[in-house]
C-alpha cells in the first residue's frame, strides 16, 4: 500500500482519479492511501484579511470624521435650525433657505463672486501663459522662476495687508504711483466703488499668476519637439505654431490650473478682509465674505450654514468636472507620438 | 523639383562638431539616402536642410537658390520625421491638408488635393479619424500623405519606416521607392538600414562620427567600399576581415596570414605594385563569396567548424583560421560538425585589401 500521493494533489485530479478507477472517491482515497492535506495558507507572506485593514485605516477614519464629517452633517443641521446657542437649535421649517432666495446680498455675492472669479482668471490665464512662453525662451528660466513664484510663498493675509499699504490713500506707493499719472483723481483706490474690485483682483494676480506661469511652462515642456517642426515645415510661423501646436497641447494643462483658481476663488476672504471688508458699499462683497458676515458679525449661524452649502455644492460640481477633465482623453497628453 | 547641392558644411554643437565639411550633390528627382549608424550626424545634416538645424559653416543651395538663412516654411521641402509628429487634435484630412490652408489654398482644391493623396496611399477610409485611432502604418502613410500632398521641391525622410514591424517595412519600401519614381520629386531619406539605403536609393551617401565616408551608387556602396569602416557597416551579414602581410614572392604578390597563403590575381598585383608595397594590410571578403569545402583544393585554405546556422535558402557556417574567426554563407544542403576539418577558397575577384594604418581600400 502506498502511503502518500502528494500533498498538493487537486480535488479534480483525484476525482478524475477515482473515476478512472472505476470506484468512489472516499474509496480511492482509502485503498491508495491518498493523504489530500485541505491546504491553507497561513504563512506571514499571505494577504491579510479586509478586518486586518479595517483596523489599520480606522485611526485615519475617526480623525477625518472628527475633523470633516461631523462639522459637514451639523453644518446641514444648523442650516435647517434657528441655532441658539443658549436655548438650544429649533426647527424653523426651512426659513434659512427660504430667506436666501429673497436676499439681495446673497444673489449680489453670487455675482460679485463670479465676476471676481472670471477677472482673476483672464488676466492670470493670459499674463501666466505669456510669462510661461518668454520664460520657455529665456535663458535665465530657472532663476525667474524662482522668483516669480515668491508671491505664491506669502500667507494671503500678509500679501493683503503689503498691498493694504500699498494702495493707502496717504503714503501707498501704488496710490501715489497712480496719481502722479493723473489717473486716480481725487480717489483713493479702496476707497472707491469703480477701483476696489480692480484693487483686490490685482491681489490675486499678484499672487496667483505664478501658479498659471508654472503649470504652464511644465505644459510647455511636454509639447512634443517634432510636432512643432512638422508644423513649421507645413510653414506655420511663430504665431500660427503657437496657436496650432502649443495651445492644443496645453488645453489640458491650462484648464485643471483655470479649475483649480476657481475652486480657490471660491473659498476666498483672507486678502478681502484686510483690504476692504466688502465695501465700500458692499461692491467688493463676494459671497465668502458676505457669509463671514452673517455668520460671524451677525451671528446667524443657521442662514450662514445655508449659505455655506450653496458654495459647498458648486466647488463640489467644479471638483467633479476637474475629476472628468483628468480622467477624459483630452486631459490625457500626448498620447501621440512614438 | 530641385537639385541639392551641400557645400563644406560644418555643423557644431558647442565644441564638438557633428558634420564635418559635407559636401553631397543630388541631382533633379534623385532617391538619395544617408546611411550611418546613430550618431553619426546624418540627421543634423537632414535638419539643416530642413531649415531646423542652425548651418555653422558652408552653404547650401536648392537649386540655385541659396537656401541658409532661410526659414523651413520658405524653402518649400515637405519632411516626414521618425515619429510621425501628427497633429493629435486634427482629423487626418486637416492634418494631411493643413500645409495647403496656410497656403491659403481654396477648400475645394485641397478637398481634391487631400482625397487624391489618401487615395494613392489607400488611407482615404481613415480621413476622418483623428491619429489616436490609428496604427502604427497608418500613422506613417498619413505623414507620408501630409508630405506629399504639398508637391514640393524636396521630399526629407527622417527614419520614417524604423519604427514598424519587420514585414511591413519591407512592403512600405517597396512602395516608398514606387511613390518617389511616381512622383519624380527629389528626395534625401535618412536611416541607419543598409537594406532600406542598398534597395531604395538612386544614390547611398554613408556617413561616420560626421564624415562623409562614400558616396555613390548601392552597387558601387557594395561592391568598391572605399575604406574598412564601409565595407565593414554595409553587408549583412558582415565582412570579415583577416589581418595579413604582404610579401612579395617570385613574380607574384603574397598575402600571408599567420596559418596561410595566397597569391594576389596580377591586376590586383599591379595596383600593390604601383602603390607602396605596405606590409600590413587587411584582407576583407563577404561570407557569401568564400567557397566551403570539404576537400583540400589549390590555393584553399585550412579552417575549423565552430557552428552551421542553418537560415532556410541559406546556410551559416562560423569557421575559425587560426585564432580568427571567418563567416561562410553557402547552400543549405552543406553538412558539418562541431569541430570538424573544412577547406575555404576565397573569390579574388571579390575580395578587397585595406590598409591597416589608414583603412583605405587598395582595391
Amino acid at each position: 500500500m502506498q502511503t502518500t500521493l502528494t500533498n498538493g494533489i487537486a480535488d479534480g485530479q483525484l476525482t478524475n482519479a477515482a473515476k478512472l478507477a472505476n470506484v468512489s472517491e472516499d474509496q480511492f482515497r482509502m485503498s491508495n492511501g491518498v493523504r489530500v492535506i485541505d491546504y491553507q495558507p497561513t504563512s506571514r507572506h499571505a494577504a491579510p484579511s479586509n478586518r486586518y485593514y479595517l483596523w489599520l485605516i480606522l485611526p485615519a477614519v475617526i480623525v477625518l470624521a472628527c475633523i470633516t464629517l461631523y462639522p459637514f452633517f451639523w453644518l446641514i443641521w444648523m442650516s435647517f435650525h434657528k441655532v441658539d446657542v443658549l436655548k438650544g437649535d429649533v426647527w424653523n421649517n426651512f426659513a434659512n433657505w427660504r430667506r436666501l432666495l429673497g436676499d439681495r446680498s446673497f444673489g449680489n455675492g453670487w455675482l460679485l463672486l463670479l465676476k471676481y472669479s472670471a477677472m482673476c482668471m483672464l488676466m492670470e490665464v493670459g499674463l501666466g501663459v505669456l510669462l510661461a512662453v518668454i520664460l520657455n525662451r529665456s535663458k535665465y528660466e530657472k532663476v525667474l522662476v524662482t522668483l516669480f513664484l515668491m508671491p505664491m510663498m506669502m500667507a494671503p493675509v500678509v500679501a493683503g495687508l503689503v498691498w493694504y499699504y500699498l494702495y493707502n490713500s496717504t503714503f501707498g506707493w501704488y496710490h501715489w504711483l497712480m496719481q502722479s499719472a493723473g489717473i486716480l483723481g481725487e480717489k483713493s483706490i479702496l476707497g472707491d466703488t469703480g477701483t476696489a474690485m480692480w484693487g483686490i483682483v490685482l491681489v490675486d494676480v499678484w499672487q496667483w499668476t505664478p501658479l498659471i506661469i508654472l503649470i504652464t511652462l511644465a505644459g510647455m515642456k511636454r509639447v512634443p519637439r517634432d510636432q512643432l517642426e512638422a508644423s513649421m515645415v507645413d510653414g506655420a510661423g511663430e504665431w500660427r505654431n503657437f496657436f496650432q501646436i502649443t495651445l492644443p497641447n496645453l488645453y489640458p494643462f491650462l484648464l485643471i490650473a483655470i479649475l483649480l483658481r476657481f475652486m480657490d476663488n471660491f473659498r476666498f476672504i483672507d486678502a478681502i478682509l484686510v483690504l476692504t471688508g466688502g465695501g465700500p458699499a458692499n461692491s467688493t462683497k463676494i459671497l465668502p465674505t458676505y457669509l463671514f458676515d452673517v455668520s460671524f458679525q451677525f451671528f446667524k449661524l443657521g442662514r450662514g450654514a445655508a449659505i455655506a452649502l450653496t458654495l459647498l455644492f458648486v466647488t463640489i460640481i467644479l471638483g467633479l468636472i476637474l475629476v472628468k477633465v483628468f480622467e477624459s482623453p483630452a486631459g490625457k497628453v500626448n498620447q501621440e507620438g512614438s | 523639383m530641385a537639385s541639392v547641392s551641400i557645400k563644406n558644411v560644418w555643423k557644431y554643437y558647442g565644441e564638438t562638431a557633428a558634420v564635418k565639411d559635407l559636401n553631397l550633390e543630388v541631382l533633379n528627382g534623385e532617391f538619395l539616402c544617408v546611411l550611418g549608424p546613430s550618431g553619426c550626424g546624418k540627421s543634423s545634416s537632414l535638419r539643416m536642410l530642413a531649415g531646423l538645424e542652425h548651418i555653422s559653416s558652408g552653404d547650401i543651395h536648392f537649386g540655385d537658390r541659396r537656401v541658409n538663412d532661410l526659414p523651413p516654411k520658405e524653402r518649400d521641402i515637405a519632411m516626414v520625421f521618425e515619429n510621425y509628429a501628427l497633429y493629435p487634435h486634427k482629423t487626418v484630412f486637416d492634418n494631411i491638408g493643413n500645409a495647403l490652408k496656410l497656403r491659403k489654398v481654396d477648400p475645394n482644391t485641397i478637398q481634391q488635393k487631400v482625397e487624391r493623396a489618401a487615395e494613392m496611399l489607400e488611407i482615404k477610409h481613415l480621413l476622418q479619424r483623428k491619429p489616436m485611432e490609428l496604427s502604427g502604418g497608418q500613422k506613417q502613410r498619413v505623414a507620408i500623405g501630409r508630405a506629399i500632398v504639398r508637391e514640393p521641391e524636396l521630399f526629407l525622410f527622417d527614419e520614417p519606416i524604423a519604427h514598424l514591424d519587420a514585414k511591413l517595412r519591407a512592403h512600405m519600401r517597396g512602395e516608398l521607392k514606387i511613390l518617389q519614381r511616381k512622383l519624380g520629386t527629389t528626395m534625401v531619406y535618412v536611416t541607419h538600414d543598409q537594406m532600406e539605403a542598398l534597395s531604395m536609393a538612386d544614390r547611398v551617401a554613408v556617413m561616420h562620427e560626421g564624415v562623409l565616408q562614400q558616396y555613390g551608387t548601392p552597387q558601387e556602396i557594395y561592391h568598391k567600399p572605399v575604406n574598412a569602416w564601409v565595407a565593414g557597416f554595409v553587408g549583412e551579414p558582415p565582412m570579415n576581415f583577416l589581418d595579413c602581410e604582404l610579401v612579395q614572392e617570385n613574380d607574384a604578390i603574397q598575402l600571408k596570414h599567420s596559418t596561410f597563403s595566397v597569391s594576389l590575381l596580377p591586376e590586383q598585383a599591379s595596383i600593390i605594385n604601383s602603390a607602396k608595397l605596405e606590409r600590413k594590410v587587411q584582407l576583407a571578403i563577404r561570407p557569401d563569396e568564400i567557397h566551403i569545402n570539404g576537400k583540400q583544393s589549390a590555393e584553399s585554405i585550412k579552417a575549423e567548424v565552430k557552428i552551421t546556422e542553418p537560415l532556410g535558402g541559406d546556410m551559416l557556417v562560423d569557421t575559425t583560421v587560426g585564432k580568427e574567426k571567418v563567416l561562410v554563407k553557402t547552400k543549405p544542403d552543406f553538412t558539418a560538425s562541431m569541430g570538424e576539418e573544412c577547406f575555404l577558397s576565397f573569390d579574388k575577384q571579390r575580395w578587397h585589401v585595406f590598409s591597416s594604418e589608414t583603412g583605405l581600400a587598395f582595391f
